[in-house]
């Protein structure tokens, strides 16, 4: 899959990696998918992390439009990591969004699966 | 029995229709029961014109006596401080709210115009408007910081958008029966005995606020509206969530976040855009904390709360 690849392109790369779609995918799939593409070599925009809310906001317009499908831009934009951030080792588990015990981002914007170590630049606590 | 003159400036009028929606006491019982004489009231009073202001003018020549001044919006002084913009029985209003408050024992203003001026008192406050005795948290107002009715008594603020009608009775009633002796007064010169508690205090979502959990959109039948729905509830006093509206419900507890409209700054931020119903965080952390907590605290207590978190939580619990 690269950048320029269409939604429905990507959505048949999904099936014929992993049977399913994003949009049908369980928690422990979607969870796999979003490994795999790090592992991958998938690189996030971790920054200019939203300071104020305005800023913030503007993120959310991004990604309130996207296809469920769409993971892969999710990611990006968020600036999805697969570990802890900054000096302050900011992460999902004190992150208002993360459902501990669900391990999901209930952010609307993005709801996908999340683990506790994990980060995104839409983080709030 | 006591006199009381209610008068409206700029106004709404929701803090009559909120009155008028007094159930205790109600609105009736305040006559019948209490002993009050309304002697005018805008949506009330029979009198118009002349018969109106020969009302004012005996209350203020000590014709008849004025118990309680009842004052509901802001007190307007546009344009160039003459308040010419809202004229009442021929001459500005501002001259009657401030002939009136010299001549009544008490002088209560209802909701949060008359108070600290409120939305017309907003940036950039076209109609200079300005509350009884403050503008926002600045002391002074129209009637200066120093004023003091006949009683010795400052303005009493109940502020509110609008006032809980209870409130509003329960005041008047207190001060019409000689209890005003009763009341103490804050730094706003609300009454303690409801603006002491938070709406907060009481909220059907404090479980959510204390394990962290969010709510995060309108809708969901779980979670805290303090942490990315803007609610204020944790810094605002007033009795919301102890005194309930229409005898059952709040903003909180029907899934509406606080908009903190009994504290001096409402509305915050001056609605500027991205400011309602969002929490203001600066770095993910928000900037107004729950009274009293500082950001060191919140932090170590959100993470310890998350860690605790029960799975309920995480749910809907209320179910229909």
């Amino acid at each position: 899959m690269n950048k320029e690849a269409s939604l429905a392109d990507q959505s048949q790369a999904y099936i014929e990696r992993y049977g399913v779609t994003p949009a049908e995918a369980s928690h422990d799939m979607l969870l796999r998918m979003i490994e795999d593409m790090f592992a991958d070599g998938l690189v996030t925009e971790v920054e200019p992390f939203p300071e104020t809310d305005r800023e913030f906001s503007k993120l959310l317009d991004v990604l309130r439009p996207l296809d469920a499908n769409a993971l892969r831009e999710k990611l990006v934009i968020s600036g999805w990591l697969l570990e802890p951030y900054g000096p302050d080792q900011m992460r999902c588990q004190e992150c208002m969004y993360f459902l501990v015990h669900k391990r999901w981002c209930d952010l609307p914007e993005l709801n996908l699966p999340a683990k506790a170590d994990w980060w995104c630049r839409l983080w709030r606590i | 029995m006591a006199n009381l003159l209610w008068l409206q400036g700029g106004a709404c009028s929701g803090n009559t229709m909120s009155f008028l929606n007094a159930e205790e006491p109600s609105a009736c019982d305040l006559v019948t029961d209490f002993g009050i004489n309304i002697l005018w009231q805008p949506s009330l009073g029979l009198e118009l014109g002349d018969n109106v202001k020969t009302i004012l003018q005996k209350c203020i020549s000590g014709e008849i006596k004025l118990d309680i001044f009842v004052f509901e919006g802001t007190v307007i002084n546009a344009p160039n401080g003459t308040g010419e913009w809202n004229r009442f029985c021929g001459r500005p209003m501002k001259e009657w709210v401030k002939e009136l408050s010299d001549a009544a024992d008490f002088v209560v203003a209802i909701g949060d115009c008359a108070t600290y001026g409120g939305i017309p008192a907003m940036a950039p406050n076209p109609t200079e408007s300005v509350g009884m005795q403050f503008l926002k948290r600045a002391k002074g107002g129209s009637l200066g910081a120093g004023f003091k009715s006949k009683s010795g008594l400052p303005v009493i603020n109940i502020p509110g958008c609008p006032a809980h009608p209870d409130w509003v009775t329960q005041i008047l009633v207190a001060v019409a029966t000689g209890r005003a002796g009763d009341l103490t007064l804050d730094e706003f010169h609300r009454p303690k005995t409801f603006f002491s508690s938070f709406t907060q205090t009481g909220c059907t979502r404090n479980m959510h606020f204390a394990y962290k959990v969010s709510t995060t959109a309108f809708g969901q039948r779980k979670g805290c509206l303090f942490y990315d729905l803007g609610c204020r509830g944790p810094m605002t006093h007033s009795p919301c969530n102890r005194i309930l509206w229409n005898r059952h419900s709040s903003k909180t507890r029907a899934g509406m976040p606080c908009l903190g409209c009994t504290e001096p700054e409402f509305p915050f931020f001056d609605l500027n855009p991205g400011t309602v119903f969002k929490t203001q965080t600066v770095m993910g952390v928000p900037k107004d904390m729950p009274t009293g907590v500082d950001k060191v605290g919140y932090i170590k207590l959100t993470a310890a709360a998350k860690g605790m978190a029960p799975a309920w939580a995480e749910e809907d619990i209320f179910v229909v």
